[in-house]
């Protein structure tokens, strides 16, 4: 019965593990394409989707199995629900790659604009965030996932800063506007890759330390704020 | 408006104090002869709670059990240290009164197969001397409705005690256990011999009885210890290695060879 369970996780994954290397060579190629400005590197992203959301179901289903037919307990409980996090945020930022990918052909021409505001950094450090995710997932690395978790912080900045000065990029040339709107998307698609590279390194977090650290600040804030219970 | 919960969400260890406990065992050793079955067992077990025992065959789950009731000693066992129930040693107190507080129900059904069910129910109260019919017959019905047997046989109450299925038999000696209003009852494996139908009745009827005892029940199923129980021991070769609130147990246990044995990993 336990090599059975054994096969049943390994295969689970190495599933996962061949969906990340997918999404991560998706996110390759857009974020070059981004610092590059060489457009066709986005060919197959978004063929390469479909791939993703067939793991993503596989995924979904091989852990619905295992719960079902196994009851695991404890670290193999974790193991199977960080699983399903994890697929889910897999999925997630294989969309984004997509549609990173037609903003990029969309301002191809604008080339020194992203690179004015900087997108072309921010999206190499997202990119970073998520590789080092997958593999602090791989390695079942908990230091690596805190220092991704530690990054988010900068990517958020760099959306901060490439916002403001799209808006003041508009403002002075007008002409500029409909560029600068798709780079405003495009930022926001970045910031939510690194946002979805944060989740999967809390969810590594929560399956090899029993911990569930997802939002910790704000609700350190909240306990602080919330009235004294009634009872 | 209440309070969320937003930090500390995990479940947290939490220990049973012995002004908590109703039974407390310290450094309880049991011996079959010269062969020691139990090894310095320190162990508090709270008050009107469900406490599950596991471990793997030959761990000493059942020689504890046995201990808290000084059966182990009626089939030769002895043992050293001390078990206080209530707070007074087991040793001070009448092995047949302590058998009336802390009651038993063993594996196999074990109803008297010439009695019927209604006097199954009532055989110790009738042992003990009570023989009032009408007080005894509304004892029977109140403990068969106790453990939702009532409706399934009030027509055949006269029928033999065997006659009935398995499931309805294991429910017949929780009865029988419960009309002399013990305070604890062990159980040994009670639903191992029952199909999952019978054995869901006895787990909903554990989870309504811990509101007036405190049961110890002895079980190999894990997935059964995790339904049912507030707090887990885990024994292994006779020594307890960890005890804790069930939950932890089975989310997070502490101790690495709890989690190889919840996780079937164990040897």
């Amino acid at each position: 019965m336990q090599e059975h369970f054994n096969a049943e996780i390994e295969s689970l994954k190495n599933n996962l593990i061949k969906m990340a290397s997918i999404v991560d060579e998706q996110v390759e190629r857009v974020i070059e394409a981004l610092e590059t400005g060489k457009v066709e590197l986005c060919q197959g992203v978004k063929s390469r989707d479909l791939e993703v959301d067939a793991y993503d179901n596989l995924i979904q289903a091989q852990c619905e199995n295992i719960l079902a037919l196994f009851q695991p307990f404890a670290a193999d409980l974790r193991f199977i629900i960080s699983a399903m996090m994890i697929n889910n945020q897999l999925e997630r930022c294989g969309d984004i790659a997509v549609n990173i990918a037609k903003r990029v052909k969309k301002t191809a021409n604008n080339y020194p604009l992203i690179v004015e505001a900087q997108i072309n950094e921010m999206g190499k450090q997202a990119r970073k965030m998520l590789k080092d995710a997958i593999n602090s997932y791989i390695y079942n690395d908990s230091q690596l996932a805190e220092t991704v978790m530690k990054e988010d912080e900068i990517v958020d900045q760099f959306n901060k800063q490439a916002f403001k000065f799209l808006v003041s990029k508009m403002q002075s040339n007008p002409e500029l506007i409909e560029p600068c709107s798709h780079l405003i998307v495009m930022t926001k698609h970045i910031e939510r890759l690194a946002d979805h590279a944060t989740n999967i390194a809390e969810d590594l977090v929560f399956y090899v330390e029993a911990k569930i650290i997802s939002h910790k600040k704000k609700l350190q804030k909240l306990e602080k704020d919330q009235p004294e219970d009634d009872n | 408006m209440s309070r969320i919960p937003v930090t500390n969400i995990i479940y947290e260890s939490s220990k049973v104090t012995e002004e908590e406990a109703l039974i407390s065992t310290k450094s309880l050793s049991a011996y079959f002869g010269e062969k020691q079955a139990l090894f310095e067992v320190n162990l508090n077990i709270p008050e009107k709670q469900v406490t599950a025992i596991i471990g793997p065959s030959g761990c000493g789950k059942s020689t504890f059990l046995r201990c808290l009731n000084r059966m182990h000693e009626v089939i030769g066992g002895t043992y050293t240290g001390s078990i206080l129930f209530d707070r007074t040693d087991l040793r001070d107190i009448n092995p047949v009164e302590l058998r009336r507080r802390i009651g038993m129900v063993f594996q196999k059904p074990n109803p008297f197969p010439t009695m019927s069910i209604m006097n199954n129910v009532v055989a110790g109260l009738k042992l003990n001397g009570m023989r009032d019919k009408k007080l005894l017959k509304e004892i029977a019905e109140e403990n068969l409705k106790k453990v939702g047997l009532w409706d399934e046989v009030k027509d055949n109450l006269n029928r033999s005690g065997a006659s009935i299925s398995g499931g309805q038999q294991q429910r017949l000696c929780i009865a029988r256990t419960i009309a002399l209003n013990p305070e604890v009852i062990l159980m040994d494996e009670p639903t191992s011999a029952l199909d999952p139908i019978a054995t869901a009745k006895i787990e909903d009827l554990i989870y309504e009885l811990k509101k007036e005892y405190t049961i110890i029940i002895v079980t190999h199923n894990m997935q059964q210890a995790a339904r049912i129980s507030d707090y887990t021991a885990f024994f292994y070769m006779g020594r307890l290695i960890e005890f804790d609130n069930t939950k932890k147990i089975f989310t997070n246990p502490s101790k690495k060879q709890t989690e190889e044995y919840i996780s079937g990993r164990f040897g």
